[in-house]
């Protein structure tokens, strides 16, 4: 169906949560939780940016985890695919994985740093990631979309997180495909840390530090 | 049990009160669920692009099982979710005391004292959407039939909360700050397709040594198809063999608990 055979779909299905994983890197909560506790002071001190701290420390968990795709992958095809691998394709995958996740990690910081106004965020970074994974092809792939919503969706970033790069590694599409993917993903990062430098700037006007 | 009652009608009082506080997540949250709901129903609308039946049901069919999984996933959300989510916290601090020394049954108490007021407003949200999808249905049905079907969604909700238990008890022993909540989340989603789509060893799993399956799809089964005398014995059995076995747990739980925290 939609050019996926019952042996693709599986992979599909495999590699999905351990790439969400890999997108997700920390837990929810990596900026808002120690705003909410107040002890996000200490960044403001520390002799180095809060924010690139921040990324430094959630991407070590998303290299974590592409190490787990890796062996996951390598597993698959030793005990239970009947194709051969392709190392080039797995190793580019993750590579866009890793990217991915970057950009994730952006729009992560979006919401997170929504906190400095708002109670508690936990339930919009939940609703980012049904989001996600629906409109990026986490739950049904994109191929099975109507026309006009891949289209559509080709706009946004989703398709970009979970359909890129699960889609490379199974090389189902070519390497153009997937360096004309990245540069559009580029362009919404840099969008997205753009946002993330404004609320920053606007937001530790009103961080008061006590916590609640 | 008018003690009970009026317990629970404090619960109910001091939750309201509670999420009232934050207004904000409250809003957040009921957003939140209703995007979940979305997305379940654009997944089957997806699927049934390609092919006009799915598991031996039609798409109003499935619409109407669709309809009452949310039905049951609201009143776990709003009943039972959020207490099952910090009873091991609260094995694992040591605080389960506080509730042991209670002149109430520390189960009632544990399992009832918060009420999700959010997932409350997301339950009407899911019994408008139960109310459309019987609409749409083209069979004929009688109000017999709906009664016994919200009467098997309300059943499998009991399941779904024993069940959900059984993954959390094991703190007990574990002493693990979330028990095997995680594990049950990951394969929860089991729950929220058509139990025929299972086969083999996957239908064994989600029908009786974990079955989420009966929890929504069977109840859809006796409203859509002929009644099935099997199914019926099945369900119950199955009911009445966790619940005992989730009773037996938390007596055993209890009995072994030590009140220190870790």
């Amino acid at each position: 169906m939609q050019g996926f055979s019952l042996e693709m779909m599986t992979l599909y299905y495999l590699l999905v949560p351990i790439g969400l994983r890999i997108l997700a890197g920390q837990n929810i909560g990596f900026l808002s939780q120690e705003i909410y506790d107040g002890t996000f002071t200490r960044y403001l001190i520390y002799p180095v940016n809060v924010f690139v701290y921040k990324s430094i420390t959630y991407l070590t968990h998303s290299f974590f985890y592409c190490i787990q795709f890796f062996f996951i992958y390598l597993i698959y095809h030793l005990f239970f695919s009947q194709g051969s691998m392709d190392p080039q394709s797995l190793f580019l995958g993750i590579g866009v994985f890793f990217i991915a996740s970057i950009s994730y990690m952006s729009i992560s910081m979006i919401v997170e740093l929504i906190s400095l106004w708002a109670d508690y965020i936990w339930a919009l970074m939940v609703m980012l990631r049904f989001f996600v994974t629906f409109f990026g092809g986490g739950i049904i792939p994109m191929d099975f979309f109507p026309e006009w919503a891949q289209t559509l969706l080709s706009y946004t970033p989703f398709p970009y997180l979970i359909s890129l790069p699960v889609k490379t590694t199974m090389k189902l599409i070519s390497v153009s495909e997937t360096i004309n993917g990245l540069m559009i993903l580029s362009i919404w990062s840099i969008f997205f840390f753009g946002i993330v430098h404004l609320m920053w700037r606007k937001g530790q006007k009103s961080y008061a530090g006590v916590g609640i | 049990m008018m003690r009970y009652l009026i317990l629970y009608k404090y619960f109910l009082r001091f939750s309201f009160s509670k999420a009232m506080e934050f207004r904000i997540d409250f809003f957040f949250r009921f957003l939140m669920d209703i995007i979940y709901y979305v997305v379940n129903i654009l997944f089957f609308q997806v699927i049934y692009l390609h092919t006009p039946i799915l598991a031996g049901w039609s798409q109003d069919q499935m619409i109407l099982f669709i309809a009452g999984y949310l039905l049951c996933d609201g009143l776990n959300m709003t009943i039972f979710s959020n207490n099952i989510w910090w009873f091991p916290q609260l094995i694992n601090r040591g605080d389960l005391d506080y509730y042991l020394i209670r002149p109430v049954s520390p189960l009632f108490f544990l399992s009832l004292r918060e009420f999700a007021a959010n997932s409350l407003m997301n339950l009407l949200v899911a019994v408008g959407f139960f109310i459309y999808a019987l609409m749409q249905y083209q069979s004929p049905f009688t109000a017999l039939d709906f009664i016994f079907y919200l009467f098997m969604l309300f059943c499998g909700v009991i399941l779904q909360y024993c069940i959900q238990m059984l993954f959390v008890l094991p703190s007990f022993w574990i002493q693990n700050k979330r028990g095997l909540i995680d594990f049950f989340y990951a394969i929860a989603l089991a729950g929220e397709r058509p139990d025929r789509i299972y086969k083999g060893f996957v239908r064994v799993l989600f029908t009786f040594i974990i079955p989420l399956s009966l929890v929504a799809s069977y109840p859809a089964r006796f409203f859509i198809e002929p009644f099935n005398p099997w199914l019926l014995i099945h369900f119950f059995g199955i009911f009445i063999i966790f619940w005992v076995i989730m009773l037996t747990v938390w007596k055993k739980g209890v009995s072994s608990y030590s009140s220190a925290s870790s």
